[in-house]
């Protein structure tokens, strides 16, 4: 097997498949373009201000727009310090000093929900996948440490707890290395994923009870947008382990005696240096995802980015009250832009392409 | 059956007399000569012509594992006269400052995987770029280190795979979070034991265990090993 380090692939932003895309159908998808380069922009001054200011076992952890490469005027910053060693005084002063520094940097606070901006420990993250234990903050964490983080610095700890994560994953799936399994996706991710993406879009609700005027309408636009895009692409990087052909070795050495899981683990690593767009384009790229399918999907996405760093529209859309959705066009517009966006998801995962659609059906759902 | 000693340091620290004298009891037949810290250097190598070693049926020597640049010349010369005598030596890559000077020790040179604490060495990756370096080097594959970088022992994997040509030497220990080689729990024997079909039984596997204060004994530690390098193992205890 090839010796390779994840860290050596998470760039997937020079020249990858959604560049690919757009260049075929002549596409111009200026915001999605724009956003990558905000986001190197912000991801440079982060390096800068940390890059030798992170205490060993610790790595600071970006989720969110700036992960993903879709940084606009207004994201706001979610970070954890992870801790994957003994505890040191110095880690709360550490992570008061990265509060500071975000601040200084002109980053948005992150959400008031206590999920972000705090040391973590990760223990938890790693041992407690299910049962009572596994909170809504915890669950958060760890899914979002596997589909949109980022490391800045020393990113040891976040390499050390990210594998040891997808090992439990692997690992605990008894099903996933029986030779007489005839396809190979990870169900334990898979559903954790998908228990994840429930969650998200039932808090959505409970969160519009408790506070009925809290950015209700951005919420519900990144609910039909950046987030569902996570959660596609979460449900990508499990199918892809059965489709891609260079996973292949990876399969076949979960069906030796020794229900060897490192090569399947080193694949997924791989797959989850990849941002969740460039992980869909991939997947629209698939020869049978037809033209309309892609432009569907990406013109939708770019529209949406461009909303989200327009000042007077992502402001509308943080102020606007219920009552005034029905007479608001930006509103109006989202529902537009995410209606083509399911639309073409739907398309991917349950229309165009023979393997999507049959693991959709096989996996998706029961 | 796999052969297993001891490095002396790992018994008596500083006294490679009483270490080997210990080891000849049992009829061990590997050890390594442990000149770990710089001042044991010289007396260790002037020693060497006296020592009786032909009890042990292999023998290395660890290298000091700091000493400032200045002195680096004079410890590769001490080590001439330790590969002059054939027994291969053990060397940390973070004290490699003159790669060219260390070239002379050739095949006799083993390069060992670190901990988490070193910058360099502790990859797959970053021991290619090492072995690029010493072409002619083997390695020695410190399996505690390797877990300590990586508890799912997938690191430890892909550097077997893609060094198992220049494997000569195991240490096994249970490294702990201060990086101390500490004797074997139950947890480091399981982790061991996934990778054991990657480590031919002829391969000889020196334990840094420590137990020097009395933290476990030769025979028990020897044991240990040999159950989590044995790949039948885990199915003979059911």
């Amino acid at each position: 097997m090839p010796i390779l380090n994840p860290s050596d692939m998470a760039s997937p932003a020079s020249g990858g498949w959604v560049e690919r895309l757009e260049h075929q159908l002549g596409a111009n998808w200026a915001a999605i373009r724009g956003a990558r380069r905000a986001t190197a922009e912000k991801r440079l001054a982060l390096r800068q201000a940390f890059e030798r200011n992170i205490a060993s076992d610790t790595s600071l952890v970006v989720f969110g727009s700036i992960a993903r490469e879709e940084m606009t005027s207004g994201s706001d910053s979610d970070w954890i310090l992870l801790v994957d060693g003994q505890a040191q005084p110095e880690h709360s002063e550490q992570r008061h000093a990265i509060a500071a520094e975000f601040d200084r940097l002109g980053f948005q606070k992150p959400g008031r929900s206590g999920v972000f901006g705090c040391m973590v420990g990760s223990h938890d993250i790693v041992h407690e996948i299910g049962g009572e234990d596994d909170t809504n903050s915890n669950t958060t964490r760890r899914v979002l440490l596997l589909l949109e983080s980022l490391p800045v610095g020393n990113r040891e700890a976040y390499d050390r707890v990210r594998r040891q994560i997808l090992k439990r994953y692997l690992h605990d799936d008894r099903g996933l290395t029986r030779a007489t399994r005839t396809s190979r996706v990870p169900r334990f991710l898979l559903n954790d994923l998908t228990r994840y993406w429930r969650t998200v879009t039932v808090d959505f609700v409970y969160k519009q009870r408790a506070d009925a005027n809290g950015k209700w309408a951005l919420r519900n636009a990144k609910l039909r947008m950046s987030r569902k895009l996570v959660f596609a692409s979460g449900l990508l990087r499990c199918f892809f382990c059965e489709l891609e052909p260079w996973a292949q070795e990876a399969r076949e050495r979960l069906a030796l005696p020794s229900n060897d899981i490192s090569g399947l683990l080193i694949y997924m690593e791989r797959e989850l240096s990849q941002t969740p767009l460039e992980l869909l384009a991939r997947a629209a790229s698939r020869p049978s995802v037809n033209r309309l399918t892609q432009r569907k999907l990406f013109d939708s996405y770019d529209r949406f980015l461009a909303i989200l760093d327009d000042p007077q529209k992502r402001e509308a859309l943080e102020r606007m009250a219920q009552a005034d959705m029905a007479s608001s066009a930006v509103w109006e517009e989202i529902r537009q832009i995410s209606h083509a966006f399911q639309s073409g998801l739907k398309e991917v995962f349950f229309g165009d392409d023979e393997g999507l659609r049959k693991l959709t059906t096989d996996y998706g759902v029961f | 059956m796999r052969r297993i000693g001891f490095s002396t340091g790992a018994i008596a620290k500083g006294d490679f007399l009483s270490a080997l004298a210990s080891l000849r009891v049992f009829g061990i037949p590997v050890v390594e000569l442990s000149a770990l810290r710089l001042e044991e250097l010289d007396h260790l190598v002037e020693s060497l012509p006296l020592l009786d070693l032909d009890g042990f049926e292999f023998v290395s020597f660890h290298a000091p594992s700091q000493f400032p640049v200045k002195h680096e010349r004079y410890v590769i010369d001490q080590l001439r006269a330790v590969v002059d005598r054939a027994i291969p030596v053990v060397v940390h890559p973070d004290v490699i400052s003159t790669p060219e000077a260390w070239v002379a020790l050739g095949s006799q040179l083993l390069i060992e995987n670190m901990d988490k604490r070193k910058s360099i060495g502790r990859t797959a990756r970053e021991l290619a770029d090492l072995f690029c370096r010493f072409p002619d080097a083997g390695l020695c594959f410190d399996i505690g280190h390797a877990r300590q970088v990586d508890p799912t022992m997938t690191e430890a994997r892909l550097i077997l795979e893609a060094f198992g040509e220049r494997l000569r030497e195991i240490h096994a220990s249970e490294v702990n979070t201060s990086s101390r080689h500490d004797p074997l729990s139950v947890y480091a024997m399981f982790a061991f034991h996934s990778v054991s079909s990657l480590i031919p039984e002829s391969v000889p596997v020196v334990l840094e265990t420590l137990i020097d204060q009395g933290q476990s004994d030769i025979l028990t530690e020897i044991e240990r090993a040999r159950k989590a390098l044995d790949p039948q193992w885990v199915r003979a205890a059911g």
